[in-house]
């Protein structure tokens, strides 16, 4: 039997669409499901898809690209990569497998309620490739990151981590909750696929791939193009969403989605790709900055391409070409110094060669976040290790579940904004997650971050009680991945052998 | 006399953290507070005779030392400055 070629049939299929007759379209399409704002289903029958895909051609395909990713995975899986590995890369590592591998499975879950109930039958049909994508993505990362467990117990948090209360997860689920899985079908197709893969994903996964690929990890490089170029089919189905919405005045609504989902998952990705682009990245094989990134693909190109749809520029745009230079370097003092509540072993990255480094790309670094590291590295020299760590909690963002910080050094300058609700007081780390609260207070004001279940009462008040709670056993807990041997350069030993020095190389 | 938590950033420390004092303390011991835990750590010891005063986030004029707590009016998890007079 001859098939047609797809384009004698493709828009016909991706466009059919039917009116019930056994419950009403409201009960079909309930609006805390699907929200079709207001907007006729003849213009959400107009959704248009740039990359255009068949079912057949959809399996074709991916069975390619899982040939592809696992093959060089089987090549390399007698190559001694991991053992022989820095500990800069065993930490991006786990901080990437572990942050990433479930987040990708719970969106499966966002692309399916897309798939059941958005208005538009091309998307409902797209979100079905989607959905399947981010099972995927779920799939193979944590299978990647398994090969590592008969090295490192730490990857078992790749599945674990999820289930915990460690404070770096609850801001992760936290800001995925709030823009994936607690909204409708529109709104997390607009603020999951606009403000999260279109905006991040390059990032985390074209950036690090090169960066991976440098380091001689061509599984991990080879498996990041693998999920990034699901990732650009499947982040297409935001656009056309905002079209729609932007075209039938719904353009202040659609505006907001994105301005909430970028910023929310903006301080998500200064965290770990910020960390892990200019701290975890061993030194010769770093290329861009994080903020070299941010400014060529984030600034600009999602920038204009917001515009593009008929969307202006975030509010906070001038607040976020401050944030790359800033943000990510005070959080990484703070992953470092309270690396007992992180579940692998964080690493300064703050040697002689890498503060200079980090002084090119963010001139001033070093009269301001180097200040603290000055400190840090003269107890280290005293062999101070435990003053190395404050006996004060960090103060926590009741938006993003991070540190609130602002500036250090010589050009101090704190930063926190608050609002008070019934004698309780929210503290936020920028204006941003400010105005987040504020438009629904009510949405948001339940929530406590991990700090303030220290003084709420719901963690103990023994040290074991905190780290209990976040799951933490003793062996789980951080400790510096190169037991303070970078203080004064990786190759400061002279007297070790080969086997016991420790390089920051990839 | 009651457990009152502070959040508190010392002059050159990168972001705020929670201290807990008395809501007895004073101002000058609230700041006390805050130099043993941070001072060392993540900053350097100030200069010899450096005098540190505190402030509510972005006032302008600093905290009578000898206030106490209690009577400061403060809401839990107040953020204070604490800063070298110039």
């Amino acid at each position: 039997m001859a098939l047609l070629k797809m384009e004698e049939w493709y828009d016909l299929a991706r466009e059919t669409n039917w009116t019930p007759k056994y419950v009403s379209e409201e009960q079909l399409f309930p609006a805390p499901m699907s929200d079709d704002h207001g907007i006729p289903i003849e213009a959400w029958e107009n959704f248009d898809e740039p990359y255009k895909s068949t079912y057949r051609d959809y399996v074709n395909a991916q069975r390619d690209k899982d040939v592809g990713a696992y093959s060089v995975k089987a090549a390399l899986a007698r190559a001694d990569f991991f053992k022989n590995a820095s500990p800069h890369w065993k930490a991006l590592l786990a901080l990437h497998f572990s942050a990433v591998c479930w987040a990708e499975f719970h969106s499966a879950s966002a692309f399916a309620r897309m798939t059941r109930f958005s208005r538009s039958p091309g998307m409902r049909n797209m979100a079905t490739f989607g959905t399947l994508d981010e099972i995927r993505h779920g799939q193979i990362q944590i299978y990647f990151a398994y090969e590592f467990l008969k090295h490192d117990a730490v990857f078992d948090w790749c599945h674990k981590s999820s289930k915990t209360e460690n404070w770096i997860i609850i801001s992760l689920r936290h800001a995925l909750d709030d823009i994936a899985h607690t909204r409708d079908a529109t709104s997390a197709a607009i603020m999951l696929n606009m403000g999260l893969e279109l905006a991040f994903t390059n990032l985390q996964f074209v950036a690090l791939s090169a960066d991976a690929a440098k380091c001689g990890d061509h599984s991990f490089a080879t498996m990041l193009q693998s999920i990034q170029s699901d990732e650009a089919r499947h982040a297409q189905i935001g656009e056309p969403m905002v079209r729609i919405m932007v075209e039938n005045g719904k353009k202040k609504e659609a505006q907001q989605m994105v301005e909430i989902a970028f910023w929310r998952m903006w301080k998500q990705f200064s965290a770990l790709s910020g960390i892990g682009m200019d701290y975890y990245t061993p030194l010769e094989h770093r290329e861009n900055s994080l903020k070299d990134f941010m400014e060529e693909w984030v600034i600009g190109q999602f920038g204009r391409t917001m515009q593009a749809l008929g969307l202006d520029l975030p509010w906070y745009w001038d607040i976020l070409k401050e944030d790359i230079s800033s943000f990510h370097h005070a959080n990484q003092i703070g992953v470092y110094v309270y690396r007992a509540t992180e579940w692998w072993r964080p690493i300064a990255s703050t040697s002689p060669a890498e503060r200079e480094w980090l002084e090119e790309k963010y001139p001033g670094w070093n009269e301001t976040y180097g200040k603290c590291w000055d400190v840090i590295s003269e107890n280290i020299r005293n062999g101070d290790y435990e003053k190395t760590t404050p006996i004060a909690p960090p103060l926590i963002c009741n938006m993003c579940g991070l540190e609130v910080v602002g500036t250090a050094g010589e050009k101090w300058h704190p930063v926190d904004h608050h609002v008070d609700i019934d004698d309780r007081r929210y503290h936020f780390c920028s204006e941003p997650c400010k105005w987040i609260f504020e438009l629904e207070p009510a949405r948001y004001k339940g929530h406590a971050s991990i700090i303030d279940r220290v003084f709420d009462g719901t963690i103990g008040p023994e040290p074991d009680d905190f780290y209990n709670y976040m799951g933490q056993s003793p062996a789980e807990r951080g400790t510096d991945g190169y037991e303070y041997r970078w203080v004064d350069g990786y190759d400061q030993d002279q007297n070790e052998t080969e086997e016991e020095k420790l390089y920051a190389t990839g | 006399m009651a457990d009152f938590p502070l959040a508190v950033n010392v002059q050159g420390d990168y972001g705020y953290k929670v201290i807990v004092v008395d809501d007895g303390n004073t101002i000058d011991e609230v700041i006390q507070v805050a130099v043993d835990q941070i001072v060392g750590v993540l900053v350097a010891p100030f200069p010899e005779g450096t005098v540190l005063r505190a402030k509510t986030h972005g006032a302008e004029d600093p905290l009578d030392s000898s206030l106490t707590v209690a009577n400061a009016n403060f809401i839990q998890m107040e953020a204070l400055q604490i800063y070298a007079e110039k």
